[in-house]
Parts: C-alpha cells; structure tokens; sequence
C-alpha cells in the first residue's frame, strides 16, 4: 500500500527575477511520520525549495501539495509549522510575547505557550527580549513558534545553524523527539553527521536538483558502500598501476589511495602493487561515510577540515 | 483578518516606536499649537509685527478655532509622523524578516495585510480622538485662564472636523504604509515619505504652483487636498497666512479617500503578487 505523503513536488522550478535557477525540476516525495533530511551544499537550493513549500515564494513552473494542500493556502498553514532560513521575531517583545504573537496570527490558544515554552527549555528566558537572546536561544525559539499549532508537519531549516556543540546535540535530541506521535519533520542541512545521526530517508540536492533519495544505508550502497584504503609508496607510481586497472575508481585523500572497488579485490591488488615493486603498508576495507556520499553526488570539492583530515587529489 | 488584527494590535501597543511618535505628535500640537502660542501672544515680544493684532490672533487657540487649529498641523508634522508610523508598521517586518514567521502561520497574505490595515484604521481613529480631545481640553484651559469667552463649533461641524482628521491621517498613514511594501526597507520607506511630504509637496509644490501645466498636476497630490479640506475649517478671524487653495474642499474630500483606497489596493496587490525572500 502507498504510504501518504506529507510533502509532494512534481517539477517545481524557481528561477528568481536575477535569472539564478535556485531550484530546477525537483520532484520530492515525503512520507508522513519521517525524518526527511534535506541535504546539499549551501547554495543548492534547499532553502529556496522550504520558502517555496512555505508558500513564502511563488514558483516558475511545477506544483506542490504540502500537508494535502497548495503551499501558502491557510489549509496547508493550519497543518505545518517551519522555521526557514534564520528565526525571525520581534526584537522589542519578550520570546513569550513573540510566541503570542505568532498564537494570534495562528488562531491558536495561548495555553499553548507554556507549554512549547517548556519543551524548548525556554521557560526561564521568556520574560526576556528577544533581541537579548543567543543564538541557540534564538533558534529554539523559532522551534518553539513552529510548534505552536501542534503541526502534522514540521519544516526546520538548518535548525542546528550556529550552535555551539552542546546547543547542537540539545536541538538533535529534541528533533527526534519531535518525531514522536507520528509527525513529519523535514529537516534542511548541508552537515552530513547531523542527518545521519536524525533523519530516517535523506535526499540530496545539487544546483537545484534532487540527485539522490533514500535512506542513508542506502544512499551508500548506491555509491560503493565500502572503499578500499591503500597506504603505499611510492604513491604516485602505485596510482598511475591502479588508474591503469580501474580508470575513474581511484581517488588520492590524505596520502592515501581510496578504491572504490569491490573488497573482493582486495588480495588481487595487494598482488599487482608488490609485483611492481611497491611497498603496501597498508590496506583495508572502509565502510563510506555519508560525506564521501554526499561528495560523489554532489561533486563537490572538499576543504581541509579536522573532521575530515585534508583535501582531495585525483 | 481578526486573528492577524488581535496579533497586530498586541505588537502596535508594545512598541515603544509607536508611543514616541504619538508623543511627538502631541507634543508638537499642545506645545506649539496652543500653550506656547498662547504665551507668545499674550505677552508679545516688542518687535513682533504682524498684520493682525497679537490680541486677535491670539484667539485661534481658544474653543471656536479648535478645528482649525488642530488641522493645520496634520498637513505637516502630523503628516510626517503617520508616514513614519505607516512605514515601520510594513517595512519594520521586511527588515527583521518576521513577514516570513507570519506568512507561515495560518492566515493568507491578503487577511495578514488588512489585520494590519484594519489595526492602522483603529490608530489613525485613536490618535485622532485624543488629539481633537486634548486640543480641546488645553483650549478650554486657556479661554478659562485668559478670562475671556469663547463658543465651541456646532456637533456637526466638530464631527465633520473630526472626519478630515481622521481621513487625512489614515491617507498618510496608507501612504507610509505602502512605501514600506514597496520599498521593503524601513529607511527607503520614511525617507522617500519625508522627502515627497517635505520637497515634493511643500517645496516644489510652493515655488511652482502658478506655473501653467505644474498646477494641474499639483491639484491631483494628497497634500494639496488635504489643505484644501483644511481650509474650509476657517479660523474666526482673517489669517495673514491664508493662501488661495487650489482645488475646492468637496474635491478634496473625494481626492484624498481615492488615494486612501489606491494605496491600500497596490498594497494589497504588491504584497499578495511578491515573493518573500530569496534573490
């Protein structure tokens, strides 16, 4: 049986006024009751696609239904609450007021305050102006207005944007709790660790295309699944034997040969780099991350990073 | 409409923006339009000149001139501050991005901009009330201190008087209003407002309004219509001031709700057709 969907595009297309083409052809489907992690570079189009399921920008060409009906319409508002882009709010009103405001707007009761206060840990600070407040306080504030209407669907992007590690793990914590009870969150965000870790499906957009969907296990063994690492030397004699062998397979990161073979050929390989005289020291099999996933997909070169060791050579 | 009009009367009312505009706005009408007038006159400098006598003069702060005394500021400062009141209540919500946080609540953009329309009328309506009122009030202070007797207009001409204010603080106000739509920035909004009020209509419109072609053009601008209308609340006495009005006060009437109806429509049809957000 067809699962009902929260969120369903067919074509939908934005291309500003500038001429930049922020979203082309995207076709997504999101399943009521997941975790829907929005993946992709900044500048890929993921915001512009949330403001155009928001109803906040009118599309070039395409539809959308979201939450069983037209972005923007009140029937769609009344079902879904998002945070897009930066939490926005009063800056001279308490974070309790700013969330009456948004109950006003909503047609919801004010009981409803305290508690998303509550549940944002931010019961102790509403008192308090807005523009007093961190970011972290900032951006549980925006979860805290999304809330507000008891949403079926939940759209939050980047919620983890300028989070301090602390203020990051709280706000995974919480998305998970907020899938509890069936609700559909649609998560928007260019980490790769933080979909992993929250999202059930995730897809991925490049220059406004979705280019992947599916579920992480499965994102990865569409592109390889495993790797196989080789330190050897000398390394660029042991790259021109294996481009020789498998042309297009072999990438060089952080001094280090990454196949994207099956492990199978692991012995095999080991083989032909001793025949030709060069010393292995070492070879195993890797399991491939979400990034190096998201980096084939998206073709995108990465910066030195301590979490990712260094740049890319082919 | 009533969810986003419930919203924005809580936001108006805790914006301290709004109250300092109101305060300069009363100042400027109680201050200098009665108490320091009356100071003025009553014990006039020794080389002030004026056609009329100081002890006429003096009696447009006095109860039978209330309308027209508490008028001829609108066309200026009060014109300038419902312009600026008009385009913080728009632009404020582009600057700070929270036209985003409430379009994704429930209501559709049209309901969010009449709440705000709607909460603007009820504004213009107060601030009207309180300036007719307490200009009545310093006036009745006044008579009573210079000992000297002074009649009130007739109900229908104070409620006539009161309709002018109001009409022409609410064009004002939808002017500000749709600037800062258009604009979508709060300095571009009151800029453009106060450089149109205060260069455009003041200034120009001033220095070239026998010009043949210009004043046709000039018979068609809020301003000039709003003094027409202004006008027709006459002081008791003959004002060196008085100038020739280039249209009648019915025409301004009509003139000044077309342009309270057109600015509220290309807000309406700016803010519905736009995107928000993006580039």
């Amino acid at each position: 049986m067809a699962q009902a969907l929260a969120v369903e595009t067919h074509g939908l297309t934005k291309r500003y006024r500038t001429g930049v083409l922020a979203v082309n052809d995207l076709d997504l489907r999101v399943r009521a009751g997941e975790v829907y992690g929005f993946l992709g570079p900044n500048g890929a189009g993921k915001t512009t696609t949330l403001r155009l399921l928001s109803g906040l920008l009118h599309p070039t060409s395409g539809t959308a239904m979201v939450a069983g009906a037209s972005p923007g319409s009140p029937a769609s508002l009344a079902r879904m609450g998002a945070m897009v882009e930066t939490p926005a709010f009063y800056p001279y009103l308490s974070g309790r007021d700013n969330l009456r405001v948004v109950a006003r707007y909503a047609g919801v009761p004010k009981s409803r305050i305290e508690p998303v206060l509550k549940l944002v840990d931010l019961t102790d600070r509403a008192r308090h102006k807005f523009k007093t407040y961190s970011t972290g306080m900032k951006q549980r504030l925006g979860v805290a207005a999304a809330l507000l209407k008891g949403p079926d669907l939940l759209i939050l992007d980047e919620p983890t944007s300028g989070l301090d590690p602390q203020g990051t793990m709280e706000m995974r914590a919480l998305i998970k709790e907020l899938k509890q009870g069936g609700r559909t969150v649609l998560l928007s965000s260019h980490l790769l660790n933080e979909v992993e870790l929250t999202c059930d499906r995730v897809g991925v957009i490049a220059k406004g295309k979705l280019v992947a969907e599916g579920t992480v296990d499965e994102l990865r063994a569409r592109s390889g699944g495993r790797t196989l690492r080789i330190r050897a030397t000398p390394l660029e004699q042991a790259q021109r034997s294996l481009e020789s062998l498998l042309p297009e397979q072999v990438r060089v990161i952080d001094g280090s040969l990454i196949l994207n073979v099956d492990h199978a050929q692991a012995a095999s390989i080991n083989r032909r780099l001793v025949s030709e005289g060069i010393d292995v020291s070492e070879l195993r099999v890797d399991e491939q991350s979400l990034e190096d996933v998201f980096l084939q997909l998206t073709e995108t070169p990465t910066l030195p990073s301590p979490a990712t060791g260094g740049g890319e050579q082919r | 409409m009533i969810a986003s009009f419930r919203a924005e009367t809580l936001k108006a009312r805790k914006r301290w923006a709004n109250w300092i505009l109101f305060g300069i706005l009363m100042l400027t009408l109680l201050l200098f339009g009665y108490i320091l007038s009356y100071v003025i006159l009553k014990h006039p400098p020794r080389n002030f000149e004026s056609p009329v006598p100081a002890s006429v003069l003096i009696r447009a702060v006095f109860p039978e001139n209330l309308l027209a005394n508490v008028l001829s500021p609108t066309s200026t400062i009060g014109a300038a501050i419902m312009i600026i009141l008009g385009g913080l209540s728009t632009a404020s919500e582009f600057g700070w991005l929270t036209v985003q946080t409430i379009l994704i609540q429930k209501p559709g953009r049209a309901a969010v901009l009449l709440g705000k329309l709607a909460n603007l009328a009820v504004i213009t309506f107060l601030v009207s009330v309180v300036a007719l009122g307490s200009a009545a009030l310093t006036s009745y202070l006044l008579v009573t201190i210079d000992g000297s007797s002074s009649s009130w207009p007739p109900v229908s001409v104070l409620l006539k008087g009161f309709g002018a204010l109001w009409l022409e603080l609410a064009v004002w106000t939808a002017f500000g209003m749709f600037l800062g739509i258009a604009f979508r920035s709060t300095a571009a909004a009151i800029g453009g407002g106060l450089t149109y009020l205060f260069v455009l209509e003041a200034l120009i419109g001033q220095l070239l309004r026998e010009t043949a072609g210009i004043k046709e053009v000039l018979r068609f601008l809020p301003g000039v219509n709003a003094s027409a209308v202004n006008a027709s609340f006459r002081l008791t006495f003959r004002s060196p001031n008085a100038g020739t009005q280039l249209v009648d006060a019915t025409r301004g009437w009509i003139i000044l709700m077309i342009y309270l109806v057109l600015f509220t429509i290309l807000a309406i049809v700016i803010f519905q057709r736009r995107d928000v957000g993006g580039s």
